[in-house]
């Protein structure tokens, strides 16, 4: 039998109390101490064993909140390249199938994520009212003239939109096509980031935790990108990381998770007040 | 709109096959492209091999039942492939024509590619490590379409392999982990794209990017590897992704 089938005939308060207890073992004495021994032994495998979760959270309405989420994010990207790409002289003409291509793929990535939602008997949420200017945070509305805005927006949506379905993933877990299908997108998201970050004149890829000239409000969006424990492993103190890059090269190796309520955080501003 | 479709062929042989052919069809009949590995025109004799030839060596088995350790194996495989590839394009920068900002993406990559190798060999640890040796038919490493399409096809693997294992993964630590490396592959993925066809659409040539089977993978990365790869308690099914290819 798999996971999925086995929880919807667990009570939810059940799981709940699980869950809680998930957490307590996750930051209990208990398992750091089983963690420590393992690391004594040097056997790495079993200390990652003892990292892993022995209790899975995600249930069906995980997955649907999900999809929801990943709704929103899209509903987000897709309205902003349909107007950018609608707009009249804001485009460099160079450029412009760069962001045809992305517009595109946010609009099929919307379809998919409503279609799977259907899929799974429930309605769609619908699109909220967006505001590009963050709140009078950013001065943009699609005008003539507003390119470096508009590429510095794109890269802001991109890099979240990456670490947000990269967070998500691991409550897809149970849900092998929707976990397979978002995934599909979230690689289309990163080569999205690294075009639009190389067509600013930067690395595809961030470093630590580097908004570069992105404005100050927008560093959420890189907070945490410095990590460089991956697992039990500090990828910045193996062996050949110090001539293969160092630090900058270990921390650009590895894109980093945001949580749902980091990237509300992230996104709130973009949302019209009602 | 119609979903354009890659088909890539890594051996002539290939070529030949029913299903291959099907796909070709499919693929043409919708406006897609067929990408032709080096190793499917290495494979027709008369080009100059370097190295011992792909699936020569040992048996190298990644035993399913060990779980999400195989997985990790199976990305192993593919990163030490990788990571073997670009420090070759590094070594080589001074006889190639490759511009001074393309050897500062490659050399960025290289960096990636040898950290997360060196990753994984800590993660497995000696229980479950190995060494596997890469091969290069057909691959010229002084010519830059020769490594830039390379670069590219390795890329756009990596990327389809880490999505469609993943659902092997019982572990959300190390799915997790296989998430924050496969969107830097992509990222590298459009990076060579970008150079070898700048300002198009290349970079991102499908609305949803492939997820291969690790039997699919493993046909296509055998190409480039000596050692005979090969499974053991090979999961049965697979789901597929949006593009149903894998």
């Amino acid at each position: 039998m798999d996971q999925k089938s086995l929880y919807d005939t667990i009570d939810p308060e059940i799981m709940t109390r699980v869950n809680a207890r998930q957490e307590e073992i996750s930051k209990g004495a208990s398992v750091n101490s089983k963690l420590a021994a393992a690391l004594a032994l040097g056997s790495i495998p079993v200390a990652l064993a003892a990292l892993t979760k022995d209790v899975f959270a995600q249930t069906p309405s995980d997955v649907l909140d999900v999809l929801q989420f990943a709704l929103l994010l899209e509903y987000l990207e897709s309205e902003f390249y349909t107007r950018g790409t609608a707009a009249s002289g804001l485009i460099d003409a160079a450029d412009m199938t760069i962001f045809q291509t992305i517009t595109t793929h946010e609009a099929a990535h919307v379809a998919a994520l409503k279609s799977l939602i259907m899929g799974k008997s429930a309605t769609p949420n619908p699109k909220p009212t967006f505001d590009f200017t963050a709140h009078g945070a950013v001065a943009f509305d699609f005008q003539s003239g507003q390119y470096d805005t508009f590429k510095a927006l794109a890269q802001a949506f991109e890099d979240t939109g990456v670490r947000a379905y990269k967070g998500q993933a691991p409550r897809l877990i149970n849900d092998k096509a929707v976990l397979t299908a978002a995934l599909t997108i979230h690689a289309v998201e990163a080569r999205h980031a690294s075009e639009v970050r190389r067509l600013r004149g930067l690395k595809g890829w961030i470093t630590g935790n580097s908004r570069d000239d992105l404005p100050a409000f927008t560093q959420g969006i890189y907070d945490g990108e410095d990590n460089v424990m991956q697992g039990p492993v500090d990828v910045s103190m193996l062996s050949l990381t110090a001539s293969n890059g160092g630090t900058a090269a270990a921390t650009q190796a590895f894109d980093e998770p945001l949580t749902k309520a980091q990237v509300t955080a992230i996104v709130m501003p973009f949302i019209a007040s009602a | 709109m119609a979903q354009k479709k890659t088909l890539v062929i890594s051996s002539a042989d290939q070529l030949l096959e029913a299903r291959t052919r099907r796909d070709f069809l499919k693929v043409i009949g919708v406006g897609g492209v067929m990408v032709m590995l080096p190793t499917a025109l290495a494979a027709c004799g008369s080009d100059s091999t370097t190295g011992p030839k792909p699936g020569s060596g040992n048996t190298l088995t990644i035993d399913f039942a060990n779980g999400d350790f195989a997985v990790l194996q199976f990305a192993y495989a593919l990163e030490q492939l990788e990571a073997d590839f670009y420090t070759r394009v590094v070594a080589g920068f001074g006889g190639s024509n490759l511009s001074s900002g393309e050897q500062g993406v490659l050399g960025d990559i290289k960096n990636h590619e040898v950290i997360h190798r060196e990753f994984l060999k800590a993660a497995l640890g000696t229980t479950y490590g190995f060494t596997i040796t890469a091969t290069y038919p057909g691959v010229n490493f002084s010519s830059r379409s020769s490594v830039l399409a390379t670069a590219a096809a390795f890329e756009d693997l990596g990327v389809a392999a880490y999505n469609g294992a993943a659902q092997y993964i019982s572990s959300t630590d190390y799915l997790t982990l296989a998430g924050k490396i496969v969107s830097v592959e992509a990222r590298h993925a459009s990076a060579i794209h970008d150079l070898i066809a700048p300002k198009t659409g290349a970079f991102a040539p499908q609305t949803f990017d492939d997820a291969f089977s690790p039997s699919k993978v493993a046909g296509i990365a055998q190409g480039y590897i000596v050692d005979k790869l090969a499974f053991a308690n090979a999961p049965s099914t697979f789901v597929q992704g949006p593009n149903n290819n894998g």
